[in-house]
């Protein structure tokens, strides 16, 4: 048989494997950046719209509504800032770096081990475990420093920095942003599954940290025991280091030593941890990883296997028992077991982690300290609408905040249980597929969800509530109704979140979604009166749902009723209506696609 | 089994809602894609029917219209009297769904898994809680009863979403390529437990694209392909009746195939005459006695040409083997085996089901 292949005189590229092994020794931590760079081009649009749009809308919130308030009483050139906003830029950049790094070193890093085991296709190439470990850090340092550059110049652009020296404050960012992110990398990759390990962070480490790192005002301003957090979190550390460089804050040489020595010193310690289990998985080791929560599973399976062998077996089953069918108007959508649903609902919380659920009542109460006690001294009271009626001048900034961060997190709640979760078990999980296997109809699944959402905001809003209480915020009578209102608007978001999730296709909808609700928080009037604003302003703040809420319960809170109440409490009928005929409508799309 | 194939047209209204299963003309359409192209088949109660084809034949759509989850764009659907459509949940409360990739809740127990199923069809936990037993017993997975899904290995897992979907004694079992990823001797324990649901008079509709699964478990299936109906019978009367009884599979190199089975038609078709005197080779090495000669004999259908093989199509494959042997001709590789629906399927639509 004659060779029919025509033979290139060059030889490929691939022949030389000496060659090549002393490519990859050098530059392959590049390579494994690369491939990360490349897999967040898929959210390339959502990362550059929330790099130019979350400065501005900070810039706009907390810069010039909170700032009207804090500006008029408090002087930041002590600081060596020209203005309320020009202190906290520096501040909002190195913590917006420090939330993503919360993301960017969970969730890829959990890709990469388990779900769609990316590492485990490098480990196959010549490429060493803590190459891979490397190039991940190097790939998200570039988002970081992407996202602090568009930031910088998006925060020139509005005046809110004036020295070029600012330009700096990226590598202040960045730094900050590893500090953080390292020990949470190192943590996650030794994790062989995550069950809500990302969200348990989020909550109980970066949050606390950003909110206590003194982003918003001087960490002096917290009583000395909450200091403390600052000193410890890599963001105050940022924070502080971003003001010496972009405006020159006054800082004695030992303390920026400390400020730079601290950050480098975490990074390092944390690089090492990461590199060790990075070694151990991805060598020869192939560790697996532990598994959290085995000895809590294993002790449960124990009990309950003992309290069955105690019972004795069951009788066998006599035939399927008649089972009464729904029949009449909509047999086709709902059968009338919207109990099951629920049900299976408090199973899965029940097997769950008792931590992830505890941990949602946990973020209005820091939002509450932080804000409450760090913001307060700037600010003498607040002359809101509602004060004068009280019967006072001015309420507390404390006492105005709180009933608008109890309908927040109502809000927050009721989106992400009616859009995310049900995204996630349509798609992932795919829970409904199952369920509409059976003789449930998606009117029973749909209730019952927004039903088990409900039951948990419920939860969460006692909790806060009883913290408000207790903290002599608002008054018995007014908690109850402030209770069922919380229910109410939890309902209403509920409604058009279902209704909107029944047109989402792919995930990267979602996180468009999601990114309305982070300014109609900072919007809605919820930290500051909405008359710092001007007219045409205030009028689109207040065709937004959350203003609504939010007015809502400071009239419950202060005990301010109007006809404006009436008008809060139809739209929230009106979106419960609305929300829920066209998720009703959309029925079919949403569960049996 | 009787096997009737009542198509509505003729068959009397009784016939129809007798019938556990029955379609008419089915179309589906997605935008312009049409998955399902007016297929219609009935599925008579304690029958075992199934669905082949290769992948995106439209099996998968037509068994997702059987369980009440999808809509038809046009046709007639009853099951067990039912319209899907119509009376979903009622539908569903019929049938037991076993999916292509099984869909159980990570975030239950496996016992809890089948009480939960249970629950969705509105049955009093009572019942559930002996019935859970019994089904963990028929799955073998008693010792597993209180462990977390995720323990579970994939022939556990699969052998739970059939336990799982036994929880309301459905009178239809709709199973989507039960035994697709599983090792061969999982399969086989799999298969046991089909052998007895339908022993017990359940009606199976099952999709697959393995021959040895519809061999072994379906009394009836239609060849599913581009969203029609290609054929319809028992799998040994297709396999009578669209290939010969035995196959010859043989590897000349890859290049040479095609032109080799130009050669061997011409050979095998030719020898209606005394072989020793055609043979263009005029080998003697093989001894004539020994060669059964004359058409009758091998059988000779036709030759299908495959990238990596030929596959010579004779009723007595081990004497078209030695025939071309006594041709002088050498394979690298050669296989005698017997029909299987895999040739069915290529005889009908000139394409491989695997590709």
């Amino acid at each position: 048989m004659t060779s029919t292949q025509t033979t290139t005189p060059r030889p490929s590229p691939a022949a030389d494997k000496g060659a090549l092994v002393a490519r990859t020794k050098r530059w392959g931590a590049f390579y494994q950046a690369e491939a990360t760079l490349r897999s967040m081009r898929a959210y390339g649009g959502v990362i550059l719209f929330s790099s130019t749009f979350q400065p501005i809308m900070y810039v706009l919130a907390m810069g010039l509504g909170l700032g009207v308030l804090v500006g008029a009483e408090t002087d930041f050139s002590a600081y060596g800032a020209e203005s309320y906003l020009m202190y906290i830029a520096p501040a909002i950049l190195a913590s917006t770096v420090a939330m993503t790094a919360g993301i960017e070193f969970t969730f890829p890093v959990m890709e990469g081990f388990k779900w769609r085991r990316k590492y485990y296709g490098a480990q196959a190439t010549s490429l060493t475990p803590q190459q891979i470990a490397l190039g991940h850090i190097l790939g998200v340092s570039c988002r970081f420093a992407v996202h602090a550059l568009i930031f910088t110049a998006v925060l020139f652009a509005f005046g809110a920095l004036s020295s070029p020296t600012a330009v700096l404050m990226l590598f202040a960012a960045v730094l900050g942003g590893l500090a953080i992110g390292l020990p949470i990398m190192a943590y996650i990759s030794t994790l062989r599954d995550e069950k809500g390990h990302a969200a348990i962070i989020q909550r109980f480490v970066i949050m606390p940290l950003f909110l206590f790192s003194g982003t918003f005002y001087p960490l002096t301003n917290l009583p000395q025991f909450l200091q403390v957090i600052g000193w410890i979190s890599p963001i105050w550390h940022a924070n502080e280091l971003g003001r010496v460089v972009a405006f020159g804050q006054p800082t004695p040489l030992w303390l920026l030593l400390v400020h730079i020595g601290y950050l480098c010193t975490v990074v390092v310690i944390a690089w090492l941890a990461v590199r060790r289990v990075f070694i151990r998985r991805l060598g020869y080791d192939e560790w697996r990883g532990r598994v959290p929560g085995l000895k809590a599973d294993k002790r449960r399976q124990s009990k309950q296997d003992a309290r069955e062998s105690a019972a004795g077996s069951y009788q066998r089953s006599e035939g399927v028992p008649l089972v009464n069918f729904r029949r009449g108007l909509g047999a086709n959508y709902y059968s009338g077991n919207i109990r099951a649903v629920f049900t299976r609902g408090l199973s899965a919380i029940r097997n769950n982690r008792g931590i992830i659920f505890i941990s949602g009542f946990l973020e209005p109460v820091l939002f509450l300290t932080s804000f409450g006690l760090g913001v307060s001294p700037m600010i003498s009271g607040i002359e809101a609408e509602q004060a004068g009626l009280a019967g006072q001048d001015t309420i507390s900034y404390a006492a105005f905040i709180a009933p608008a961060l109890l309908a927040v997190s109502a809000m927050n709640g009721a989106v992400f249980d009616s859009t995310w979760n049900v995204f996630f078990k349509l798609k992932i999980t795919k829970l409904y597929q199952t369920m509409m296997q059976t003789s449930l109809g998606p009117v029973d699944v749909a209730i019952g969800e927004i039903c088990l959402a409900l039951f948990r905001g419920g939860i969460y809003a006692l909790g806060f509530l009883g913290v408000l209480m207790a903290a002599g915020l608002v008054s018995p009578l007014s908690a109850v109704l402030m209770w069922i209102t919380a229910m109410f608007i939890a309902l209403g978001f509920a409604c058009i979140g279902m209704a909107l999730t029944s047109f989402m296709k792919r995930f990267q909808q979602m996180d468009w979604m999601m990114m309305v609700l982070v300014p109609m928080f900072l919007f809605s009037a919820t930290l500051f009166p909405i008359d710092v604003y001007p007219t045409g302003v205030q009028w689109v703040i207040q065709a937004l749902p959350l203003w609504h809420g939010v007015e809502l319960m400071r009239d419950i809170a202060f005990w301010n009723f109007s006809s404006l109440t009436l008008v809060h409490i139809s739209y929230f009928l009106v979106m419960v209506i609305a929300g829920g005929t066209l998720a009703a409508y959309r029925m079919k799309a949403l569960f049996l696609r | 089994m009787p096997i009737t194939t009542a198509l509505a047209s003729s068959a009397p209204s009784e016939t129809v809602s007798a019938a556990a299963i029955h379609a008419q003309d089915l179309v589906k359409k997605y935008g312009d894609f049409t998955a399902v192209d007016g297929i219609s088949f009935s599925v008579t109660r304690g029958e075992s029917f199934g669905l082949l084809g290769p992948n995106g034949a439209g099996k998968s759509t037509t068994m997702r219209m059987i369980a009440a989850v999808a809509s038809r764009t046009s046709g007639q659907m009853l099951v067990a009297g039912l319209d899907p459509e119509q009376q979903g949940p009622e539908v569903r409360a019929r049938l037991g769904v076993i999916p292509q990739q099984d869909n159980l809740d990570e975030e239950l127990t496996v016992r809890e898994n089948i009480i939960m199923y249970g629950r969705y069809f509105g049955l009093p936990r009572r019942y559930l809680l002996a019935k859970a037993d019994e089904l963990l017993t028929f799955a073998q997975l008693e010792h597993k009863a209180n462990s977390r899904v995720e323990d579970l290995s994939g022939g556990m897992k699969r052998r739970l979403t059939i336990a799982r979907a036994l929880v309301n004694e459905p009178e239809v079992l709709l199973l989507d390529e039960p035994t697709t990823g599983l090792d061969p001797q999982a399969r086989h324990v799999l298969w046991d437990r089909l052998f007895r649901l339908k022993e017990s008079g359940t009606t199976l509709v099952l999709t697959t694209h393995h021959m040895d699964e519809a061999e072994q478990l379906c009394d009836r299936l239609v060849v599913v392909d581009h969203g029609t109906i290609m054929a319809e019978g028992s799998p040994a009367g297709l396999i009578r009746e669209h290939s010969t009884r035995e196959v010859l599979e043989l590897r000349f190199g890859m290049d040479r195939n095609a032109e080799q089975a130009k050669t061997l038609e011409e050979l095998l078709t030719n020898t209606g005459r005394d072989m020793a005197r055609t043979d263009p080779y005029g080998s003697a090495r093989v001894p004539d006695v020994a060669v059964p000669t004359g058409t009758g004999e091998v059988g000779f259908s036709h030759i299908e040409v495959l990238p990596d093989r030929l596959l010579v199509y004779a009723e007595q494959a081990e004497a078209a083997m030695e025939k071309i042997h006594a041709a002088g001709h050498r394979p690298m590789t050669s296989l005698v085996r017997r029909s299987s629906l895999e040739d069915v399927f290529l005889r009908l639509t000139g394409r491989s089901l695997i590709d």
